[in-house]
């Protein structure tokens, strides 16, 4: 078993079980944390991102295999490719990634942290990965943070190609697309700019 | 360059003085919030009231003549308009007797940089956290300088969060310092939790602490509010840090002054090997110091404004305030 990654939650694991290639998410306990509290957090969050990949694996869409679930790990198979953010994306890219993000809304998931990292690529297909922030059944303010996130990391035409693939898929795109822009006019987050 | 710096957006009139960025005063006086909470005209008419005597106070600190004064800096937000008023033009009002330059000066970039210069550090992931302000940032832009937001509440401030829960079980003062203190001891029960990446929001955590009241001790409210809170705070704070590659951690605003927050964070810090930098109390109080210690340097990178162009703004977005180098 050998460490590859590190998130704010959870240690990222590779292993070989029955020679698969396997990887375990890990939820650590934090130290900052009061242990009733830590304990909750990582429970409840473990078995609802198991439940959540479960959800989107039944609806076909492409995730990792997940494979088991202890308290506070989950043991999902390995994907080979090369994440989203470290290649070069082209319109069908953002295209595709548009598509998967409408069926993933369709099956009443919101991801939580659409971004270009959390997309796998390996030849013409992506899957998704990391549903640590994912929700079920959340409202069209959830959904349109999934597209804000993307937005914030591609450029203008790459982001329009994102939505026409994400229309295309999405049941209720519209109202979605009209949320995004609502957020994008509130007051407070007008100026915002990222570091 | 002796530059002297006007605090008052909320309830701390304050005045400082600062010569090359050593603090030569610091002197202020602090609106009795008691059971009610701030009213606004109220707060505005002490700040009136107090300013003469606290300018008099912060020059013979000095030890320094009102005529010693080669710059003005006061806070342009954000804040509460009415109290902001009384700091903007008891500044103007100098500015224009002693004919010097003038500077206004965002509230959270006086807190920041006073904490992050006073620590040495260089370019560290901040958490601002106060009554009105909760946010997650670290320096951004090339030609133009800002503070960058990572993440922020959705709502309200964690300090103002804490205040409202004081002012609903009857503490007093009613702040969060009470809730600090009353908290010693106490036992964990379950608190609504939302963090959405480095978003964080405190509405809901308050409405569950508030019905509570009267179920619970207000011993063990009080603690599991502070340690639910300050867990969001610390989960999105990790977040940042692992995301921004970073290894400088700085804490500042009124809410830094709680031990356990500090605890927390100091938990984090190690476990990453980040460096970590505080503020003095004295500085993550609402203080006159830190608006002339940015001012200062505003003064002498040239951005000094005319009279006519002094204006306060209640909601002055910390990112689109300049910060030098």
């Amino acid at each position: 078993m050998k460490k590859i990654g590190e998130g704010a939650e959870a240690l990222i694991y590779a292993a070989k079980i029955y020679g698969a290639d396997v990887i375990i998410k890990y939820r650590q306990r934090k130290m900052y944390r009061a242990a009733e509290l830590d304990t909750k957090l990582r429970k409840t969050r473990t078995r609802k991102e198991a439940k959540i990949i479960a959800r989107v694996l039944e609806h076909g869409i492409p995730a990792p295999a997940l494979i088991g679930i202890g308290n506070f790990s989950i043991y999902m198979e390995r994907i080979s490719g090369i994440m989203l953010k470290d290649t070069r994306i082209s319109a069908n890219d953002a295209a595709l990634a548009g598509l998967l993000l409408g069926k993933l809304h369709n099956a009443g998931v919101t991801h939580g942290d659409f971004t270009p990292a959390n997309l796998i690529k390996s030849g013409k297909n992506i899957r998704i990965i990391d549903f640590g922030l994912s929700n079920i059944n959340k409202g069209s303010e959830e959904r349109a943070l999934d597209l804000l996130l993307m937005k914030r990391q591609l450029s203008p035409r790459l982001f329009s190609e994102f939505s026409s693939g994400y229309l295309k898929a999405a049941d209720s795109g519209n109202d979605t697309i009209k949320r995004l822009e609502e957020i994008l006019e509130r007051g407070r987050y007008q100026t915002r700019t990222l570091a | 360059m002796i530059t002297l710096g006007v605090e008052s957006s909320a309830h701390t009139f304050g005045v400082g003085i600062v010569d090359k960025g050593k603090i030569l005063a610091n002197e202020k006086s602090m609106y009795k919030i008691g059971t009610t909470g701030m009213i606004p005209k109220k707060v505005a008419e002490f700040h009136a009231q107090n300013s003469g005597s606290v300018v008099e106070a912060a020059l013979s600190k000095a030890g320094i003549s009102i005529r010693d004064i080669d710059g003005i800096g006061y806070t342009r937000g954000p804040g509460i308009g009415n109290c902001l008023q009384v700091g903007q033009i008891v500044a103007k009002t100098l500015a224009h007797k002693l004919h010097v330059p003038i500077v206004p000066v965002n509230h959270g970039i006086g807190h920041i940089e006073i904490a992050r210069i006073r620590s040495g550090l260089r370019d560290p992931v901040v958490l601002y956290v106060s009554g009105g302000n909760s946010q997650i940032l670290k320096i951004a832009g090339g030609s133009s300088r800002h503070y960058g937001v990572l993440g922020e509440t959705f709502d309200i401030g964690i300090g103002n969060m804490l205040d409202n829960f004081a002012r609903a079980a009857h503490l007093n003062p009613a702040w969060g310092s009470t809730v600090e203190k009353e908290a010693q001891g106490g036992r964990y029960i379950e608190m609504p939790y939302t963090v959405k990446g480095m978003d964080f929001s405190f509405t809901g955590i308050l409405t569950h602490s508030e019905k509570q009241l009267g179920k619970h001790s207000l011993r063990d409210i009080c603690f599991s509010l502070q340690e639910t809170s300050f867990s969001m705070l610390c989960e999105a704070i990790e977040r940042a840090m692992l995301l921004t590659d970073s290894k400088e951690l700085c804490v500042c605003g009124g809410v830094a002054q709680n031990a356990r927050l500090k605890e927390m964070i100091g938990l984090i810090a190690a476990e990453h090997g980040a460096r970590i930098g505080y503020a003095e109390n004295e500085f993550n109080a609402d203080n006159g110091a830190m608006i002339a210690f940015v001012a200062e340097r505003m003064l002498k990178a040239g951005l000094g404004v005319r009279l006519n162009k002094c204006d306060i703004e209640q909601r002055y977005r910390i990112d689109s305030a300049t910060v030098v180098g």
